[in-house]
């Protein structure tokens, strides 16, 4: 159990990376602000059996990263609670893939608003919460693609080597404070956001890892899980590549 | 307990980062083969005590890394008594402080001899038990110096740096076989290594890192931990820096 008793704040939680970190996060012991861009059934019956089942609470919160003052809203609701955050996971995020030559500038601009801007400014509202206590710990999803670049990656890897920059930014500010910072870049995972890639190329990804195969979101779940836990107390500023040895 | 009923053997757990690991390892369910150059009253009686806390079993072995000879009768013994090996900590090393153009070449193939030779050789003897069983953990102690290059550690850091490529072409050969390599770089970290450095020098980098302290040798082998367990099963041929955020 190696968040037990602790309180993390989890967005991109419907399905993938977000939805296995979750439910992990729970089986661990950790009280979760679950974050979601839209209300349904299926996903506030799920938070409900998770927190039955392991005795802690999970409280689903749903806003567009897309609508700042809905961001807003989700951290003030947040704060309200009371409760002292101790994690913070940065699962959500886009991807539309697109040739350098075809890229718009309006799917730059989206791309960058969802994986960067608004992530941002939610962390900004969340490590206030957490400088209270002058302790905690922030994840953010990556991408390798945000390291090697990637073809038919450009706005994705863009946005992803922002992430990182970000990351390593607010490691040496908020360090001293207390606060540890650090990204995952996933390699490939079986995910809904690479079902779409043909089973040739896909197969051709699967060899250039040293384990060849692709991973499971549960794989990048458990790094987020030891990064959020005291045993990862003096790493901050870094980025673990969860890809299998691809690079 | 996240390394219940696995068999992890530790070079050089006389003191600091290596003693820290068979304790943390200990705490982790494993059963620990313990070595160490000479056998110490004060080892033993540790051990004892580990064991009778935690209900694990731990074996001491001391020979000289360097002896190749008795690492060999180490391993055939090993062999023949079919002992499972689920992970090696390769920590075992000795550090030289001198500005590059002071390095005596003595002491420069010194260091290599003790902090990669024996460390490939070691592996290279263990890692066949695994390929055999088609699964294993490789943890390898490197250290930042062997990537930041830093005054007065031009031999340990390249000796550092080698045990580091070393890691990604075992992680490379191996994934394959289901066995994973890892290294870690601690940074500043409160050892007798640490305390032969000039203080000064040890002061000023403690304010470089982010969390503005050293590290303790139970954050690192916290770390080492992890690398071995079950949650970085996706994760191999990396090089994780436990420095606090060094930059």
């Amino acid at each position: 159990m190696l968040l037990q008793d602790k309180t993390a704040v989890v967005t991109g939680c419907l399905q993938g990376i977000g939805r296995a970190t979750l439910d992990l996060f729970a089986a661990h012991g950790a009280n979760v602000f679950a974050c979601c861009q839209i209300a349904s059934d299926e996903f506030s019956s799920h938070c409900s059996e998770l927190a039955k089942q392991h005795g802690v609470q999970i409280i689903p919160l749903y806003f567009d990263l897309l609508d700042d003052a809905a961001v807003k809203q989700g951290a003030v609701a947040i704060q309200k609670t009371g409760l002292p955050l101790d994690v913070l996971v940065n699962v959500a995020g886009m991807n539309k893939d697109a040739l350098f030559h075809m890229v718009t500038m309006e799917q730059l601009r989206l791309t960058f608003q969802i994986n960067v801007f608004s992530q941002i400014a939610f962390t900004q509202y969340i490590t206030r919460i957490m400088l209270r206590h002058k302790q905690g710990s922030v994840i953010n999803i990556a991408s390798i693609a945000g390291m090697d670049g990637n073809p038919g990656q450009l706005a994705y890897a863009a946005s992803k080597a922002a992430v990182i920059a970000v990351t390593k930014t607010m490691a040496a500010e908020l360090g001293p404070l207390g606060i540890r910072v650090n990204a995952v870049a996933p390699g490939v995972i079986a995910t809904a956001m690479t079902a779409a890639v043909p089973g040739e190329a896909l197969a051709r990804l699967r060899a250039r890892s040293k384990l060849l195969r692709v991973g499971e979101p549960v794989e990048v779940a458990k790094v987020c899980l030891y990064l959020a836990s005291d045993r990862a107390s003096f790493i901050t500023g870094q980025v673990i590549r969860v890809d299998g040895g691809m690079g | 307990m996240l390394l219940k009923e696995k068999t992890v053997i530790i070079t050089g757990t006389s003191r600091g980062i290596g003693r820290a690991m068979l304790e943390a390892f200990s705490a982790n369910g494993a059963n620990v083969i313990a070595h160490a150059r000479t056998r110490s009253e004060e080892l033993e009686s540790v051990m004892a005590s580990l064991q009778s806390t935690y209900g694990n079993l731990i074996s001491p072995v001391y020979f000289e890394l360097t002896d190749y000879p008795a690492m060999k009768a180490f391993v055939k013994d090993l062999v023949a008594r079919k002992v499972t090996v689920d992970a090696l900590v390769n920590n075992a090393g000795i550090t030289h402080n001198a500005l590059f153009q002071m390095t005596g070449e003595e002491e420069l193939r010194r260091q290599f001899e003790v902090n990669f030779f024996s460390l490939f050789l070691f592996t290279q003897q263990i890692s066949r038990l695994m390929t055999r069983r088609q699964a294993g953990s490789i943890i390898n102690i490197a250290s930042t110096a062997g990537s930041d290059g830093n005054p007065g550690k031009a031999a340990y850091g390249a000796t550092k740096a080698a045990v580091i490529c070393l890691t990604k072409s075992i992680a490379a050969e191996l994934g394959g076989s289901h066995v994973r390599a890892n290294a870690i770089a601690p940074g500043i970290t409160e050892t007798r290594m640490l305390a032969s450095m000039p203080e000064l020098a040890v002061l000023e980098a403690k304010q470089a890192a982010d969390l503005r302290r050293g590290g303790k040798p139970s954050e690192v082998a916290d770390v080492a931990v992890f690398l071995a367990s079950e949650l970085a099963s996706y994760i191999t041929g990396q090089v994780i820096r436990v420095d606090g955020g060094l930059k």
